[in-house]
């Protein structure tokens, strides 16, 4: 997964910024609703903590700046390679200013585009933060855990990720699962006919979790999308819950490790059954779902 | 003292043994052990039988708990008897067609139908679900009662019972490690208030819930998970209005000398901690 190199190119999904169309209204959700704790609100962006980074979700207007999924990077020698490495297959890499960094509060960064058009933010050194996450509602949330993307062009996107060293742990039909860790997955890339983040999900402690949050979402009178649920190739448990805009947020706990030795992706077929082992079925969001249900 | 070891087997009558059958197969997942002209016997784990369905009244409903040997079924019927318990000592075949050497019957101080029974058998041949509901075996039941204090010191003082747990003045009552064998529930009349059968994993119990939704069989409670016991449980309602259970995780008591029973409220987080509600199910103290 190195490609060679002693240390690894990124390590971890760190962000996501989201543009909506009334962030007051969206912030509450991910607040009140979802369980993140609104830490900052500045440059028209609000911020939310899920775990010891300063933020790894921002609520922005639908604007220039506009949405985009931050890839930690291991430091700026390997920022430097990731950038040569996709300028070489034809991304087109930019830097980024000292007040797009302030803005992400990062120290340096690359943006870039897969070949969908999902925009990507190479940062180096993510501002951490020196007091413990505190929850606004115990919704047992521990970490902001990896992203779902859609895709339009899952061959040159699955070459953009094997440049950052991403590898695929298993398909359904063609939805990939990327690795960049010790984990089966930490980024999923689902084809569909247009691009955009289709969930990002957030760990919590146990299943306990998982289905007090399905509960406390019924009782909230949110549209849960999908779950619980468990996903059979990565033993994930999931519950899909969708807010202002469509955005799809996910409770996760459960995934499974994988260790180092060499092993094969595995082609699980396109069927309900390798989407969700309890039964689970989206009905509304397409990616999730099987056809001929 | 009675001694009961584990609870054996529960008999039901059913005026449709057909649909009984339809229903303990294609959703519960039972196996079926034998066909008599009149009694459907179903298994759920290791024993020959731990379900007996007979053609007859839905109001017929008996729990059988095993004891040690004969010579407790003597000591334990004198014993009742003392008490003002009738006692119907079992025949030849009424022992026979429950799979059992020696029994004996009475009623407890509800009116609730309970046999003791001796050597229930056993089948070399495993458990073969009929589908993959994951059941583990047979655990324990809900039984009504009329005044839950009255009950509670008849299975305590005069059977072997331990209170492992209270949810308002309802007692989890134990028999054995297992954190309750026998949950005591307030009720109008005597009757099995629900029948458990533990499965392999979470995922079978949520398997099941949403198995059981395309089904349409009513789910009753659940999803959810008991902070008494620590299990993780679906209720849903089967043939002549039973309630069946499937749970996992039950805690079991380590040390039975120290065991001091916990008392919970008598609330719906008492009997859910992740927020699902009863629909359909009234909960044991209303």
């Amino acid at each position: 997964m190195n490609n060679g190199r002693a240390t690894l190119l990124i390590t971890s999904v760190c962000y996501v910024r989201l543009a909506v169309s009334e962030p007051s209204v969206s912030a509450r959700f991910v607040s009140d609703i979802f369980g993140l704790q609104r830490v900052a609100d500045q440059d028209g962006e609000i911020d939310f903590r899920s775990d010891d980074r300063f933020r790894t979700v921002s609520l922005g207007q639908s604007s220039a700046d506009g949405a985009s999924v931050g890839i930690e990077v291991w430091d700026d020698a390997a920022l430097e390679e990731v950038g040569r490495r996709l300028r070489e297959l034809g991304f087109a890499v930019n830097g980024a200013t000292a007040s797009e960094c302030r803005r992400r509060y990062v120290q340096s960064a690359l943006f870039t585009e897969d070949a969908s058009g999902n925009r990507l933010d190479l940062v180096v050194r993510p501002t951490r933060s020196g007091r413990r996450y505190f929850p606004p509602r115990d919704a047992g949330i521990v970490a902001f855990h990896g992203v779902g993307l859609r895709t339009t062009d899952h061959t040159r996107d699955l070459a953009f990720w094997h440049a950052l060293g991403a590898e695929v742990s298993d398909w359904v039909g063609d939805i990939a699962y990327l690795r960049i860790d010790g984990l089966h997955h930490r980024i999923a890339l689902y084809p569909s006919n247009r691009n955009g983040l289709l969930y990002a999900a957030f760990e919590v402690e146990a299943l306990d979790q998982i289905m007090q949050n399905s509960y406390f979402m019924q009782e909230s009178q949110i549209r849960i999308v999908q779950g619980p649920g468990r996903e059979p190739a990565s033993r994930q448990m999931f519950l899909h819950v969708e807010g202002p805009d469509g955005i799809i947020f996910s409770y996760v706990n459960g995934m499974a490790e994988i260790d180092g030795k060499p092993r094969l992706a595995r082609q699980f077929p396109l069927a309900a059954t390798s989407l969700c082992d309890w039964g689970s079925e989206s009905k509304d969001i397409p990616e999730l779902r099987a056809p001929g249900r | 003292m009675i001694q009961l070891k584990d609870v054996s087997y529960v008999r039901l009558g059913s005026p449709d043994l057909e649909s009984a059958e339809n229903f303990a197969t294609a959703c519960l997942g039972l196996q079926i052990a034998e066909r008599g002209r009149k009694d459907l016997y179903l298994r759920s784990d290791a024993r020959a039988h731990t379900l007996c369905y007979s053609e007859g009244d839905p109001d017929d409903q008996t729990v059988g708990f095993e004891v040690e040997d004969e010579a407790s079924l003597q000591e334990a019927a004198a014993t009742l008897e003392q008490l003002g318990h009738a006692v119907h000592a079992g025949t030849a075949q009424e022992a026979e067609r429950r799979k059992v050497r020696a029994f004996i019957g009475f009623r407890d101080p509800t009116g609730n139908h309970v046999e003791l029974v001796v050597r229930p058998e056993h089948n070399g041949r495993r458990y073969f679900a009929s589908r993959d509901a994951g059941i583990t075996g047979f655990s324990h039941i809900g039984l009504n009662s009329t005044d839950p204090a009255r009950d509670e010191r008849f299975w305590t003082q005069v059977c072997n019972a331990r209170v492992s747990d209270r949810i308002g003045d309802i007692p989890l009552m134990r028999v054995n490690a297992i954190h309750h064998t026998i949950a005591l529930v307030r009720a109008p009349k005597a009757g099995i208030q629900h029948i458990n059968h533990q499965v392999e994993t979470s995922d079978d119990v949520l398997r099941s819930y949403y198995f059981l939704n395309e089904r349409r069989v009513p789910i009753v409670f659940g999803p959810g998970r008991h902070p008494t016991s620590g299990a993780r449980f679906l209720y849903f309602r089967g043939p002549d209005g039973m309630i069946f259970e499937y749970s996992v995780g039950v805690d079991e008591i380590e040390d039975e000398a120290t065991h001091r029973p916990r008392q919970f409220g008598f609330e719906p987080t008492s009997f859910c901690m992740w927020g699902s509600k009863p629909a359909g199910m009234t909960l044991p103290n209303s």
